[in-house]
């Protein structure tokens, strides 16, 4: 029971379940598999659904579309400015719309693991930095892996600093706060 | 009093499975029983939870975190009960599956639900 794979593997479930549900999930995995095999089996066929119910009921579909507008938004106008060749390439408009749905991701992600016992006006921010550090590794992996798809490094930077500030001022203006009844209440 | 939307059939299992339970109503219970229930269909764990949130979000069921016991390796227990909300909904499958249920036989006869009974027996 105690083994250290074991301790291991619950400690990485415990890090990959978002803390909103994780003291319940957890408790289950472990009431329900005694080796760490059928822990991990079990683990790895409920939490990506335990993940995507979380991200169900944090997200908000009109801010979601607000924050790929202006995403989106944020992306072009800085290649209408400093590029405009970029927005009439072939495959230009796919290669803004890539750190556009990145920083998305990341915002999504940020929501749904965000705790909701320790809400914090930087849980505002955090969502929208962590997604343009993603777009930032996903140039990286472009640049190795496909060129062509890669933005130029101006661009990144000033479209991930505009779509940064328009999805924290649009966070600030429309709080992501969960209304989902769950949450560490007793009865 | 607000009227309930109607359920799909693992959310009917779901809510079947916290009546059931009562006080006892917690992940790996309703997934025991959800399992019972769909018999010979495999159910996982994470659908179970998926629904649980669903069913909450709908205002159909309620639930509250338990104290922390140590088969749980010191962990909570989420536990669940039906809404009156979640009752009515609930009835409201029953009665539609019993109007079902009753027509299958007038259709299929006696006999059908006697060789269906051993059928689903043996499995």
């Amino acid at each position: 029971m105690g083994s250290p794979v074991r301790k291991m593997a619950e400690a990485l479930a415990g890090f990959l379940t978002p803390p909103a549900c994780r003291e319940e999930v957890l408790g289950d995995l472990h009431e329900r598999n005694a080796t760490a095999v059928s822990f991990c089996r079990d683990a790895l066929s409920a939490i990506p659904l335990v993940v995507f119910s979380r991200i169900r009921r944090t997200a908000d579909a009109q801010l979601i579309v607000l924050q790929l507008c202006a995403l989106c938004l944020a992306y072009w106008a800085t290649a209408w400015f400093g590029q405009r060749g970029l927005i009439e390439n072939t495959n230009g408009l796919l290669r803004l719309a890539i750190p556009a749905a990145l920083v998305l991701l990341g915002v999504l992600f940020e929501d749904a693991y965000a705790n909701p016992g320790r809400r914090s006006p930087q849980h505002l921010v955090r969502g929208p930095l962590i997604g343009v550090a993603l777009t930032f590794l996903s140039q990286v992996a472009l640049w190795m892996f496909h060129s062509q798809l890669m933005l130029p490094l101006a661009i990144s930077v000033y479209g991930g600093v505009l779509g940064l500030l328009l999805t924290s001022a649009l966070r600030l203006l429309f709080s992501p706060q969960s209304t989902s009844p769950q949450g560490p209440q007793t009865r | 009093m607000a009227k309930p939307d109607s359920l799909g059939q693992f959310e009917q299992l779901v809510l079947t499975a916290i009546l059931t339970r009562r006080e006892d109503a917690y992940g790996v219970s309703i997934h025991s029983k959800v399992q019972e229930l769909a018999h010979p269909k495999p159910v996982s764990l994470g659908a179970v939870y998926v629904t649980l949130d669903r069913l909450e979000d709908k205002g159909l069921v309620k639930s509250w975190l338990s104290d922390p016991t140590p088969e749980r390796g010191g962990r909570a227990k989420r536990c669940y009960r039906l809404e009156a909300l979640g009752e009515r909904a609930l009835e409201e499958s029953a009665v539609t599956a019993k109007r079902m249920w009753d027509n299958i036989v007038e259709v299929w006869g006696k006999q059908w639900v006697k060789q269906w009974s051993k059928k689903w027996a043996a499995q």
